[in-house]
């Protein structure tokens, strides 16, 4: 098909061409940033935090009477009501093992500091920023965390933490990033690391494979994967407990659990929140990233929409103009599937230039927020499937009326209204 | 070159059936210059539109250049109306989007001829009706006659066995009229075989034979006084110019 007398013809309906390009190049544009948005979101929304999340539940309750743990002898005392509740839930009959932690992956409650190789350090080249995770012997094991090198924590490695207290560890288990980070050769195991600046060394016993960050918030990207587990057990007028479940009982272990508690102590308080599943604390973290992503996929479908009405409604609008002309060609010798072509191959020209114009402004617009909102750089590939997107809702917007073109029958020609 | 036997074509509604032809036989052989002629609603332009395979017929049979057409399909009528039917309609039909050059390469592209062949073809169709220095102009930028002369040259530029004329000159002022006319009549001593219809009978007795069309038949003109002694008055008026 010649395409020079097709251009020609568009030049005299230049308002309608203009305006649909612009559409598609405004849609291009916008849908590219958009999908790449919605794909980061689910990227990060299904990232796995390195516990085995299945049959794991967190509980979160409060002391009421306990000491504040500022007072000599608190610990001690916060201590014995931790280990009470341990010792029920243990004896649990569907549990399967029990870790007393300050935070957990995704629950936006964060322990922060620094990690040094050398003792009075702060943050330096060489160094990095990492969350503290703690807990007991049982950590590794209710969590499900993957050793990669090293041990694990033994009972004569744990110890006693007030809430302000700023002590430091003998030993230390790192996840793989931070042995990594700080020690890029691949030998952390056995070295020692400085925690805050401190002059105590903790000595590296074990590395994980994978431990999330507590935080989701783009503020911690830069260290999201480096973490310390400290043999701690946090004495304070609170406590965390994180709980495997045999499979399948996760359900029932939640409904028992706080009427094992209860049967400790009533002195504490549980609330409709201090029960949790995993999925969960999950679900809870992602909501926004679930119904940002939900929305402009929304938003993208909607101007889709907007754009594939607006081709049908213009080649309508041109195929009723044109009537007569097409009539005319047909008698000149076209077949149904010429007139077809022709809308089909009309539109590509305008999509192609909507393209165009849309390849610049997602480029543009990606740029613009690259710096107002750090986000990351459109990959070219979003761009080209963007292209091909626009040019297939083109082609299948325009099939509708350019089908209705091709039965326009040749005696329209020889009719005079 | 055309032969209807018998044809007919019916309108049909939920209540009434319309005969526009009715037991229709014409016979045009190759070479000939045939008037149709016949008061309005008699059928005329039905023929044409049947005889340039623009419409099916209900019954009878059409040969076209040694074809039966009544069983081709609409890829194969198209076809045949690209390569062997030249149209000249009453109102012009050319494409106001495209320039006189393009409007007349339109059948041409549709044969999937090459460029240079088209473009030859193009620019001897526009020198054969006198306007190849009009090849860039739109056609809101010529006059009527003017556009009636490109389109007999986009009928022309595809070299067709027949021409189909409905009225060519009906939307012309009498000067335009006549400078088309002549250049039917030329392009039929070259050789064409053209059917033309129209009612006006001064213009049908400048064709070489007239037929003419009652309720959708081919009536005999000796059976019909009235019309016979227009064509006689017509004849000797164009004796007498």
């Amino acid at each position: 098909m010649k395409l020079h007398p097709m251009i020609a013809a568009l030049r005299r309906h230049k308002a309608g061409v203009v305006l649909i390009a612009l559409q598609i190049a405004l849609t291009l544009a916008i849908v590219c940033n958009a999908v790449f948005i919605i794909g980061q979101r689910i990227e990060r929304v299904n990232r796995p935090t390195g516990l085995v999340e299945d049959n794991l539940m967190l509980v979160s309750q409060g002391w009421v009477g306990a000491p504040s743990g500022d007072q000599p002898g608190d610990v001690e005392k916060l201590d014995s009501l931790l280990q009470a509740d341990l010792a029920a839930l243990r004896a649990m009959p569907d549990v399967e093992s029990v870790v007393p932690i300050n935070s957990l992956p995704l629950l936006n409650s964060s322990w922060t500091g620094s990690v040094a190789l050398k003792p009075g350090s702060d943050l330096r080249a060489g160094n990095a920023r990492s969350v503290y995770y703690f807990g007991d012997e049982h950590l590794l094991k209710t969590l499900g965390l993957k050793l990669v090198a090293g041990r694990g924590f033994t009972a004569a490695d744990v110890q006693n933490r007030g809430f302000r207290d700023s002590g430091t560890p003998a030993v230390i288990i790192v996840t793989k990033a931070l042995a990594d980070k700080l020690y890029p050769k691949g030998d952390a195991l056995g070295k020692a690391i400085y925690l805050d600046g401190g002059s105590s060394p903790s000595t590296i016993i074990g590395e994980v494979e994978r431990l999330q960050a507590p935080a989701t918030g783009s503020w911690v990207n830069g260290f999201l994967w480096n973490a310390t587990i400290e043999p701690f057990r946090l004495n304070a007028n609170f406590s965390r407990y994180a709980i495997r479940t045999r499979p399948g009982r996760l359900q029932a272990v939640m409904h028992a659990v706080p009427n094992v508690l209860y049967g400790v102590s009533r002195m504490r308080v549980l609330d409709d929140d201090s029960v949790k599943s995993f999925a969960q604390i999950r679900q809870e973290a992602y909501r926004s990233d679930v119904g940002m992503a939900v929305l402009m996929g929304v938003v993208c479908l909607i101007l889709l929409g907007v754009t594939a009405a607006g081709i049908v409604g213009l080649t309508s609008f041109w195929v009723g103009q044109r009537h007569r002309q097409i009539g005319v060609r047909r008698a000149l010798g076209a077949r149904k599937i010429d007139i077809l072509h022709y809308f089909q191959m009309e539109n590509l020209l305008i999509s192609g230039a909507g393209a165009v114009i849309g390849l610049g402004l997602a480029i543009g617009l990606n740029m613009l927020l690259m710096k107002r909102f750090e986000m990351d750089r459109l990959p070219v590939l979003y761009v080209l499937a963007g292209i091909v997107a626009v040019m297939a809702l083109g082609q299948g917007a325009v099939f509708a009326p350019a089908r209705r073109a091709s039965n326009v029958p040749p005696v329209v020609a020889t009719r005079s209204v | 070159m055309l032969k209807m036997t018998h044809l007919s074509k019916v309108y049909r509604t939920e209540v009434v059936e319309t005969y526009a032809l009715r037991d229709f036989n014409i016979d045009v052989k190759e070479g000939e210059f045939v008037a149709v002629t016949g008061p309005s609603g008699s059928g005329k332009t039905t023929f044409l539109t049947i005889a340039g395979l623009l419409e099916t017929f209900t019954g009878g049979t059409y040969h076209l250049d040694n074809i039966e057409v009544s069983q081709l399909d609409d890829n194969a009528r198209s076809k045949i109306r690209n390569e062997k039917i030249g149209f000249i309609f009453q109102a012009f039909n050319l494409i106001p989007d495209l320039n006189v050059f393009d409007n007349v390469e339109v059948p041409l592209r549709y044969r999937g001829m090459k460029a240079p062949e088209r473009k030859e073809r193009i620019m001897g169709a526009l020198e054969r009706v006198g306007l190849a220095s009009r090849a860039k102009h739109y056609p809101a930028e010529l006059s009527g006659g003017q556009q009636q002369r490109v389109a007999i040259a986009r009928a022309l530029a595809g070299s067709p066995r027949l021409l189909l004329a409905d009225e060519p000159t009906g939307n012309l002022d009498t000067q335009m009229a006549r400078g088309v006319m002549e250049l039917l009549e030329e392009i039929h001593r070259e050789g064409a075989t053209i059917v033309m219809v129209t009612h006006d009978p001064e213009l049908a007795a400048r064709a070489q034979r007239n037929v003419h069309i009652i309720d959708g038949q081919v009536v005999d003109l000796a059976e019909d006084p009235r019309f016979h002694a227009h064509v006689v008055e017509a004849r000797q008026g164009q004796g007498r110019s």
